[in-house]
């Protein structure tokens, strides 16, 4: 209880002088889309940030950003080395920074999928592809730059309706994150809403979901998502070899604790040609230039 | 009455925004409501004052992102104001301030990332475009006969000096601090997009429904503007001007690189940087135009006829409450709170809490902005009710307020309204940001898209509609023959 | 009610008593002019007696309390606001009924100004503004007038139209003025005011343009 407490204070505390504590050349910082509601990532990342710090022997800090674009420019312009983005950020951030690498994904990053959940008043049932039952609904993404919240959801419906997803709904939002998204559908803000499985499962198992208002009736085939990413120019400012070690730190997580935040169930290596199916769908869609 | 040419106005605006209505979408989609506004009612009743310990910092923050970026603007907006008559320099002004601050906040991002500096110059610049304009303005005013007396030969500096400084100078302080206090409001929304002033608790906090934290945060807020003249003292505040910048907080280095890649690369558009030539750079303006610019123009119109309108009709309703003729103290101090709470609230804030209440429409986007903006016309008008003396007989109640009061205030009300349609549309562009289709969903989407040549062509767009939509409200006072002290 | 009886009346101005205590009388029937110095508070009493008579009275105040923004029409309307209901009352600020408008055009027409109903007030020269008061005084139909210099704009023969149908018009009547001649022609109680105190009350067949000169 007071150990609880106690970090609580700190992952506050840490958010604060994030913005007043001054930033040397030696200190590596890192940042994360804002996939979750903001305290559930400022108490993981704080975590992550002490465990590599240990295993580096570098000052790590994390900076907590407004929007999945806010990442993607941080790690381009070199505010921060190390990012935790989805496929799509990931995709967009390395083709912004020559050099940068994909090092290291969850397990379940491999083969990642999303669901389409619906509120009860709807009654729509289980489905094996997305039908014409869903037409006229009202329909809510995660954020816009999401790949499980947006991405590959708009890919699909785009597949299966062959229409862009403003007319095949009555309404499209964008929630900002998977939290919302489940939080909107459950209060029947929205019909429809698109979210990854993995901040789903984590929200029931916890007990958070209330069955009755919202299930699932549809789920992507799977693509590969989360992955951490690393500038090309970090072995230059913190030394030769240090890509590998943040690599291998990142790889030997074995903290259950920090593990389940994510929730992962272990991260293994990765490279950037695993994005290549992302990078596609991001160009039919138009994200990607 | 339809021989006026106010009241016929009025109606062809009134006729537009129910024009508008049929195109708007209005809705509140939200299952639960009013459950949701109690509860946020609840939080706001039952303040949580301990439960972040960043709330104190971000006030402190606030005041200090507000205090540069107003002190730097005002500088900036005199030294403009000098040479105003420059049409070029006028074009420059208007153009600077059509652009919001949240606007210039989301480019300065994109190159000087979280540093101190993308806060203030995201209100430097927009404010130095509005104190130039409105400087000038009053400079314009002084008396010109005790300039014309002095010795001939006085210098121009000792002529500006003893004649137009003195003669305008009670003016000029009362908006330079009447601006300080939309400076808070604005360094507080900042927060939205990552800075770390209230917006950022803010944001947090009522996306996870921690009402009573938000609530907490609100009321410090109101607290900090409501005492402003407690606290900002002439005497103090060259302390709070040299003070500040050591209260930004010290954010991540700049890196210069990323200026000149920004100026050189991002913002050229893609057909131009990929070597597509001119064909291509014509599909590409035709594809943000059709697929964005336009959809996000007639939004940003309809929902700016149908605001301007709400306001008005909020504005006519809320004076009463201040008015000295009606209603005894207790009322009426009632009336000046709420006053001050709807328009100490900014535009961008309200909306965001209606929209997490009611679901995504345009409906809290056009009831936030008719507060706000209504509040602060109400106000306006209120005060100047109370200066109107009535002759003893005068009606009471309902026929007071329409025979002697309404028609009375109308033309200074007309005034106020159409000097706020340009700062209305403003708001509305950014509100899309929230999630309503204007143009700053089309905005934000670019930028989400890291598509910065889409963002500033769209951000362009929006400032020459902003212009637009300035020109053609003096065009309309100027025919009325409205007259207007300029306000926030 | 029409006449009144009033005592005890006073007022003071940051300390400095202007008025009173006094008493007045007035009878149905009675026209009672008020003259005496400006500064006399000739003004002060016709206030002080509206206040006691409340809303029974019609006053024309020296600063005429016009609304610029509104036509004549509505102006003179205003004096029977609260005969009507709120509804009545806005109706007619957007469209006004035909028995009011030939109402007002009769009243402005014994006023010589029928021309000018719709036109705004604002647009008015000074005495036409003072004429439009008084027909809004006129409009509300009560027995007693209360009056604050009312011609004092006019030109001689439409000051006399006028004076000659305020006192056609109404029973009783409390009239402010300083020219002495009209007062003695359509008055018919002179009161005279010096430093807050009535100096002179006396029917007007008893008196001459000299015997008031001295309050002067």
């Amino acid at each position: 209880m007071a150990l609880n407490l106690i970090r609580k204070f700190a992952a506050a505390s840490g958010l604060l002088f994030a913005f007043s504590a001054a930033v040397s050349a030696q200190t590596l910082v890192f940042t994360a889309i804002p996939d979750e509601d903001e305290t559930k990532l400022v108490e993981r990342f704080r975590g992550i940030a002490d465990y590599l710090s240990e295993n580096l022997e570098v000052d790590v800090r994390y900076i907590p950003v407004k929007s999945y674009a806010a990442a993607v420019s941080a790690f381009r312009n070199n505010q921060v080395q190390l990012a935790w983005f989805g496929g799509l950020s990931g995709v967009q951030a390395r083709s912004l920074v020559p050099g940068s690498q994909a090092i290291a994904q969850g397990v379940e990053d491999k083969a990642f999928y999303s669901h389409i959940i619906a509120h009860e008043s709807t009654g729509l049932n289980e489905m094996d592809e997305l039908s014409d039952e869903l037409r006229g609904k009202t329909f809510t993404f995660g954020s816009k730059g999401s790949t499980s919240g947006r991405l590959i959801p708009e890919y699909y419906i785009r597949e299966a309706f062959s229409e862009a997803p403003e007319d095949v709904f009555s309404r499209v939002g964008f929630s900002g994150n998977h939290t919302r998204t489940l939080r909107l559908v459950e209060a029947g803000t929205y019909d429809v809403g698109a979210i990854n499985f993995s901040v789903w499962d984590k929200e029931t198992k916890a007990g958070n979901v209330d069955q009755d208002a919202v299930k699932v009736i549809w789920t992507t085939p799977s693509y590969p998502n989360y992955q951490w990413s690393i500038r090309g120019d970090a072995d230059e400012r913190f030394g030769e070899g240090f890509t590998d070690r943040v690599q291998k730190a990142l790889l030997n997580m074995k903290d259950k604790e920090l593990l389940n935040s994510f929730p992962r169930s272990g991260f293994i290596p990765v490279s950037n040609d695993a994005y290549k199916p992302i990078e596609v769908v991001g160009k039919q869609i138009g994200i990607i230039d | 009455m339809f021989s006026s040419p106010t009241v016929r106005v009025s109606f062809l605006f009134l006729g537009i925004a129910l024009v508008a209505l049929l195109f708007a979408d209005i809705a509140i989609t939200a299952a639960n409501p009013w459950k949701d506004l109690g509860r946020f009612f609840l939080g706001v009743v039952t303040p949580d004052f301990f439960s972040s310990e960043g709330v104190a910092v971000a006030l402190l923050r606030t005041v200090a992102f507000a205090f540069v970026g107003v002190a730097l603007g005002s500088l900036c907006g005199f030294a403009l104001s000098l040479v105003y008559r420059n049409p070029i320099v006028r074009t420059f002004c208007a153009f600077i301030r059509a652009i919001h601050e949240l606007f210039w906040a989301l480019i300065f991002l994109q190159f000087f990332g979280f540093h101190p500096l993308t806060g203030v110059l995201a209100i430097a610049i927009p404010y130095s475009g509005i104190f130039a304009k409105v400087y000038s303005e009053i400079l314009e005013e002084a008396d010109p006969v005790p300039g014309r007396l002095l010795p001939p030969g006085t210098s121009t500096i000792s002529r500006f000096l003893y004649t137009r400084i003195p003669d305008c100078w009670v003016q000029l302080r009362t908006y330079t601090a009447y601006r300080l206090e939309c400076g808070l409001r604005s360094s507080a929304i900042l927060g939205f997009v990552g800075l770390p002033t209230l917006g950022f608790f803010l944001e947090s906090a009522f996306s996870q429904g921690h009402y009573s934290e938000a609530g907490a945060m609100l009321i410090l807020f109101y607290v900090v503007i409501a005492t402003m003249p407690l606290w900002v003292r002439p005497r103090l505040l060259p302390i709070y001007v040299l003070g500040a910048p050591f209260f930004l907080g010290e954010g991540l280095p700049i890196v210069w690189g990323n200026v000149e890649r920004f100026f050189t690369q991002d913002i050229v558009p893609s057909p131009i940087r990929n070597g597509e030539g001119f064909s291509g750079l014509l599909t590409w303006l035709n594809d943000v135009m059709v697929t964005e610019a336009l959809p996000g123009i007639w939004n940003t119109l309809v929902l700016t006829q149908i605001a301007l309108v709400a306001t008005g009709i909020i504005a006519l309703l809320a004076f009463p409450l201040i008015s000295a003729h009606f209603g005894g103290p207790v009322r009426r101090t009632g009336g000046h709170i709420f006053l001050v709470v709807v328009r100490s609230t900014p535009e961008y804030i309200l909306a965001y809490i209606l929209l997490q209440l009611w679901g995504p429409s345009m409906l809290p986007a056009v009831i936030a902005l008719a507060l706000h903006n209504g509040g602060i016309i109400g106000h306006l008008i209120g005060r100047q009710t109370s200066a109107i003396r009535l002759r003893p007989d005068a009606p009471i109640g309902f026929n007071r307020y329409t025979y002697e009061l309404v028609p009375r205030v109308y033309r200074s009300f007309l005034a106020f309204l159409f000097y706020r349609w340009e700062i209305i549309m403003r708001e509305t562009a950014i509100l899309g940001i929230l999630g309503i289709y204007t143009l700053g969903f089309y905005v934000d989407s670019a930028i989400q898209n890291i598509q910065f040549d889409r963002a500033m062509i769209l951000i362009v767009i929006t400032a020459l509609l902003n212009i637009g939509i300035d020109v053609l409200g003096r065009f309309i006072r100027r025919k009325l023959a409205l007259q207007t002290m300029p306000t926030c | 009610m029409s006449g009144f009886d009033l005592t005890g009346l006073t007022a003071s101005f940051g300390g400095e008593r202007v008025i009173g205590p006094l008493s007045l009388s007035v009878k149905k029937g009675e026209k009672v002019a008020l003259v005496g110095r400006s500064g006399a508070g000739k003004s002060t009493l016709i206030s002080l007696i509206h206040q006691q008579v409340g809303r029974a009275s019609s006053l024309v105040p020296q600063d005429l309390g016009l609304v610029n923004a509104l036509p004549v029409f509505h102006n003179v309307f205003m004096g029977q606001l609260d005969a009507h209901s709120a509804w009545y009352n806005t109706l007619t600020l957007i469209r006004p009924f035909a028995k009011d408008s030939n109402a007002v055009r009769g009243l402005l027409k014994d006023l010589s100004m029928p021309e000018k109903i719709w036109m705004p007030t604002a647009s008015l020269s000074g005495g036409q503004r003072q004429r439009v008061a008084i027909a809004r005084a006129l409009f509300r139909h009560s027995n007693l007038l209360l009056a604050d210099e009312p011609v004092s704009a006019l030109d001689g023969p439409m000051a006399h139209l006028v004076m000659k149908t305020l006192s056609g018009r109404f029973d009783t009547s409390v009239i402010a003025m300083h020219d002495v001649e009209l007062a003695l022609k359509y008055c018919t109680r002179i009161v005279g005011i010096q430093d807050g105190q009535i100096a002179l009350d006396e029917a007007s067949e008893r008196l001459t343009p000299a015997d008031i000169s001295p309050l002067y």
